[in-house]
């Protein structure tokens, strides 16, 4: 093991040292901060975006309140994210993104409902014209034995 | 120092009692807890735990969160927790609902299989019991077509029919009325005539409106009335007829015996009762009753006469001049009239048609006192009798 020989420091080059610390610590400090906001910009543009398609995909306008409350929260996120509250802004991100899935849900059981609606629709209708020709067949047999008879219908 | 009274000590015991009580309460519930609960009331909540069990255990958890922060007098971390959970719990009901929409679309495709089936098969008898129905509409048409040409058919034999009859009809006293025309019915029946004529207009007036009934019953009429005009026509045309032709025959005979050489012809009336006299001299020698020699090629042309006339009776009638008794003479006239009769006789004319008398001197034609007198009295005379 070798000793070796250390000078000692007067207090000016301590503070000096202590200063320099300090710098490169808040310097590091105020980069991982942006690094973090972009992260945070990014996701929020990611998901406006993906409001526009949801909107989009929305014709029968049955998710058009949970849309609203998805903006509304993104606008949040994006005051968050602007006051320099990360966690704040994430947590809220994490909201958007449930909400979002919600909205994909309701439109998606909407867009079934109406399938349904339209397949009961025509269900419907080919009941009621087999209704009715089973009516116009019942008036044939009669008229066909009418028709039978010696007489003769008219 | 003095300890306060008793009384401030009460008076001071409310108050911090009321702050302490005011400390210690439950704030009220964030909107989005009561939101949050308000949805898990929803009576399918239970249905859509059993299907997704994992969106609504993680709704649970986020429930409990926020209640417990809520008592904790953590609103805000309550608020964000009921959020969340109102969110996956809405999720959970979102996935519930397409699933039952997916199941309902699936029955319904079933259901709809069976419809169209079912329409198909109703469609299928529809289009075969129409077809029936057409076909017996069209037979019962054209049988009631059939039966109305034939009721058309019958209707136009029926009026050809009455048509020919008709015609017949009209043809029938048509002839009648000709025939009435043939006995001059509108001189001797007009009034019959008249009615037949006017009944045969009035059918063809009723024929020319198609009444053929009425047109046959008129032509019927007329040709009853025709023919009764006919019948009552006839004998009085016969007779005027009869009495034409013996006009024209008389005529005739004046002509054909006016033609004759070495005679004298001329017509007599007595009464009703016309001759026609042609007088033949020269036959005899004075007194001789047998006819002078190359006389009787003289009666050749008579005898044809009389024969070219049969329907005439003929009087042979002889006279005489006045020389002699009027006895004898008488005598003498009527063996003349005899031996002209035997002559004619003998060439070929019909005694039965013949009568014979002799006149003697009573009808003389000319002077007794002059020879040719004499000799025109002293005669035959041939007399061709009719009316």
């Amino acid at each position: 093991m070798t000793l070796t020989y250390r000078r000692p420091m007067t207090s000016l080059r301590v503070a000096a040292a202590a200063l320099a610390l300090l710098l490169v610590t808040g310097a590091a400090r105020s980069h991982a901060w942006a690094d973090e906001e972009d992260d945070i910009q990014r996701q929020i543009d990611v998901q406006k975006s993906g409001v526009a398609d949801l909107e989009h995909l929305d014709r029968q306008h049955a998710a058009t309140s949970e849309i609203q409350r998805l903006r509304d929260w993104l606008g949040q996120a994006w005051d968050l994210r602007n006051k320099h509250e990360p966690d704040d802004a994430r947590e809220v991100l994490e909201r958007c993104v449930a909400q979002a899935e919600l909205v994909r849900q309701v439109i998606t059981a909407a867009q079934l409902k109406t399938q349904v609606a339209d397949r009961e629709a025509k269900l419907n209708a080919t009941k009621s014209e087999t209704e009715k020709k089973k009516k116009a067949l019942l008036d044939a047999q009669v008229r066909k034995r009418a028709l039978e008879q010696p007489g003769g219908a008219q | 120092m003095r300890t306060p009274s008793r009384s401030v000590r009460w008076l001071a015991a409310p108050p911090a009692l009321l702050m302490w009580l005011g400390a210690c309460a439950t704030p009220p519930k964030p909107t989005a807890l009561v939101s949050y609960e308000d949805l898990k009331r929803d009576p399918n909540i239970e249905d859509t735990r059993r299907r997704f069990p994992d969106l609504v255990g993680a709704s649970d958890q986020y429930g409990d969160r926020a209640t417990k922060e809520w008592q904790s007098n953590n609103l805000e971390d309550s608020t964000k927790a009921a959020l969340l959970a109102e969110i996956k719990l809405k999720t959970a009901l979102a996935r519930d609902a397409q699933e039952q929409a997916k199941a309902r679309l699936q029955a319904l495709t079933t259901e709809q299989a069976k419809a169209d089936e079912t329409l198909a098969m109703v469609d299928k008898d529809l289009t075969a019991m129409t077809e029936q129905v057409r076909l017996l509409d069209s037979n019962k048409k054209l049988s009631e077509q059939l039966a109305t040409d034939q009721q058309r058919a019958t209707a136009e034999r029926e009026k050809l029919s009455a048509q020919l009859a008709t015609e017949e009809k009209r043809a029938a006293a048509q002839l009648s009325l000709r025939t009435a025309d043939t006995v001059d019915a509108n001189k001797y029946d007009p009034a019959d005539y008249g009615a037949a004529t006017s009944m045969l207009a009035k059918a063809d007036a009723e024929i020319k409106q198609g009444n053929w009934s009425a047109a046959q019953a008129s032509l019927d009429v007329a040709k009853q009335r025709a023919d009764h005009a006919t019948e009552v026509s006839k004998p009085s045309y016969e007779q005027a007829e009869q009495a034409q032709q013996n006009r024209a025959r008389d005529e005739a005979l004046k002509r054909d015996a006016t033609s004759l050489p070495g005679v004298t012809v001329r017509p007599e009336q007595k009464g009703e009762l016309q001759r026609l006299i042609i007088a033949v001299q020269d036959l005899f020698t004075r007194n001789q009753t047998a006819l002078a020699p190359g006389k009787d090629a003289a009666l050749d042309p008579i005898a044809q006469l009389v024969n070219k006339y049969p329907s005439y009776p003929v009087q042979i009638v002889g006279h005489t001049d006045n020389r002699g008794k009027v006895g004898e003479l008488i005598a003498l006239s009527q063996a003349r009239a005899q031996a002209v009769f035997s002559a004619l006789v003998a060439k070929g004319v019909d005694a039965k048609r013949l009568m014979v008398s002799g006149q003697g001197p009573n009808e003389p034609v000319a002077d007794n006192r002059t020879p040719a007198g004499r000799g025109k009295n002293s005669r035959v005379e041939i007399i061709f009798l009719y009316h």
